[in-house]
């Protein structure tokens, strides 16, 4: 639907996919603390990799460092063959990001389409003004999410729901091959979640998107993706949901009992105080 | 009572007030939508800290008030970019800092001189040819710069985190920002006064989101009432004998006032009944 998405036959005409995203004993810490030690991993392009750890785990400086927003202390990082010290602009306009939600002022004189449009502004430039090929990725963009008929609607006066789909058409709009996703699903409902994740695994498969999706809730998206993350400022594990969520090494990281139950699309996960877990 | 607009200074005032509304008002639509207005307070205080040393040891006073106000801005943009601390700890020191300065430096003049006390509370009747040169200038060169980063000053004022992740050089335009904003202070400083300039850049942008739904709307509606309280203010001070600034911040703050018991966004409304469309269903 988007142009830059590969056929179908194209991609399984080439199944060895390359690594787009390289760590290698890369350490990212603040002036206060190490938020992620010695890690070291190759993404593939094509993958959809859930990014999984307790609070304050390192999980967003790790999207963090693939953006390019902070940079590792030893180690290095290397997104498209590109070490993440000389990511430019451009560079970054191929990663789409969801931020963690925040607030959004709702009284914020911003429609809809403005806000997809801003997904658009890194790659026309400075001193440039929108084209009609941008009108038309962001009309695009916004059907991809089921978002076109409130185009025109304040972004403040939708819900949390619709906020993080317009998010995603943003993300969508500079035609990324990374998108990264930071907690999409929380404080949205369960139905809408739901939603939300058929609607991102849609995406992956029909944009050949490379998914690094954070998440406290491991359950949610353990079904749908190729492969889990577990991080604990260092990396505890990365595999298939089936090899990460065994009660050796979630005890490990998150240091508490842990029941594992058998359900048809792989292991559930049962923390006995769960909602301290965050 | 026409005859007021035959005066020279009435017509220096009149040009001098619609410049300021207008370059005020459009930059403070990115000082209310980014929250900068303690940046502006703290700005509009070490300006005038420039002008009273100015007035001290014999300087140019528009140009230590663009010294003072763009190293506050310099400063606190540094301490911040390198974490050091928080901008509105740093804006908070300087405010108070700037203005013991001013004062020390007021009270160290061997006599009282009027003249600076314009620049605290705003005589706009005093403007010079020479001031309005400045203000004009100036005025277009502020207002050349936001239209030419205009969709990006946006972009950092909605999300400036999102905004560098995209792509966008987002810390150096914030700086570009500041700097702006500061100058428009500055210019402001003699016609408005140091006390009330920040008004005009918060208040005319304040009453206007109240009624705009996307920032172009923002944009002119806050120049109109920039400019529509800068001249009712210097009329109305003319003709009533008032001061000039304060005159010109009341009439802002009512049409605020207003703005807010009549805007269309703070009515209680029920739920939207646009349906959202499910995203299941959206699959195209």
């Amino acid at each position: 639907m988007i142009d830059h998405a590969p056929q179908k036959s194209e991609r399984a005409a080439k199944p060895a996919s390359k690594p787009i995203i390289q760590f290698s004993h890369a350490t990212f810490a603040y002036p206060d603390r190490i938020a992620l030690e010695d890690i070291t991993l190759d993404l593939m392009e094509g993958e959809f990799v859930g990014v999984i750890g307790p609070n304050g785990s390192g999980k967003t400086t790790f999207l963090k460092g693939i953006l390019g927003l902070i940079l590792p202390v030893h180690g290095t990082l290397q997104i498209f063959d590109c070490a993440c010290e000389a990511l430019r602009c451009h560079h970054r306009a191929r990663i789409g990001y969801l931020p963690q939600k925040k607030l959004v002022d709702p009284h914020y004189p911003i429609t809809t389409w403005e806000v997809v449009m801003m997904g658009r502004y890194g790659a026309i430039g400075l001193f440039h003004r929108p084209s009609q090929k941008d009108r038309e990725i962001v009309l695009e963009s916004l059907q991809a999410v089921g978002m076109e008929p409130l185009r025109d609607a304040p972004f403040g006066s939708l819900s949390g729901g619709q906020q993080q789909r317009v998010l995603i058409a943003r993300a969508l709009a500079q035609r990324p091959e990374i998108l990264l996703l930071d907690e999409p699903t929380t404080g949205i409902d369960a139905t809408t979640q739901h939603h939300l994740i058929d609607l991102i695994r849609r995406l992956h498969q029909e944009y050949h998107l490379t998914i690094l999706f954070v998440t406290h809730d491991i359950n949610t998206i353990s079904p749908f993706v190729d492969t889990l993350l577990l991080l604990n400022t260092r990396l505890y594990g990365k595999g298939t949901p089936r090899e990460i969520l065994t009660q050796e090494t979630l005890s490990q990281v998150y240091g508490k009992e842990i029941l594992l139950a058998e359900r048809e699309k792989g292991p559930y996960v049962i923390m006995n105080d769960y909602h301290h877990a965050g | 009572m026409f005859e007021m607009f035959s005066y020279g200074f009435m017509q220096r005032a009149l040009l001098a007030s619609f410049l300021i509304g207008l370059v005020c008002s459009v930059i403070g639509v990115f000082v209310v939508l980014k929250g900068l207005s303690f940046i502006g307070a703290g700005t509009a205080h070490a300006a005038f800290a420039g002008v009273a040393l100015a007035f001290l040891i014999g300087a140019p006073p528009l140009l230590m008030a663009v010294i003072f106000g763009l190293s506050t801005v310099w400063i606190t943009g540094a301490l911040q970019q390198a974490g050091k601390m928080k901008p509105d700890v740093s804006i908070g020191i300087f405010y108070t800092l700037t203005m013991a300065l001013a004062i020390l430096f007021l009270g160290l003049m061997k006599a009282y001189n009027p003249e600076v006390y314009g620049y605290l509370f705003g005589s706009i009747l005093s403007v010079t040819s020479s001031d309005l040169k400045v203000i004009l200038l100036l005025t277009l060169g502020i207002l050349l710069t936001i239209s030419l980063f205009f969709k990006e000053f946006h972009f950092i004022s909605f999300d400036q985190e999102m905004a560098e992740a995209s792509g966008i050089p987002a810390r150096n335009l914030f700086f570009l920002l500041l700097n702006l904003i500061s100058l428009s202070i500055v210019i402001s400083l003699k016609a408005v006064g140091a006390i009330l300039v920040f008004a005009l850049l918060v208040i005319p942008a304040a009453a206007a989101e109240q009624w705009a739904n996307n920032m172009r709307s923002m944009m002119i509606y806050s120049a109109v009432l920039g400019v529509f309280s800068s001249w009712a203010g210097v009329i109305l001070s003319y003709w009533l004998d008032l001061p000039s600034g304060s005159t010109i911040v009341l009439i802002a703050a009512a049409i605020f006032f207003l703005s807010v018991l009549f805007s269309p966004k703070r009515r209680k409304k029920p739920p939207s009944k646009t349906p959202a469309p499910e995203v299941g269903g959206a699959a195209a």
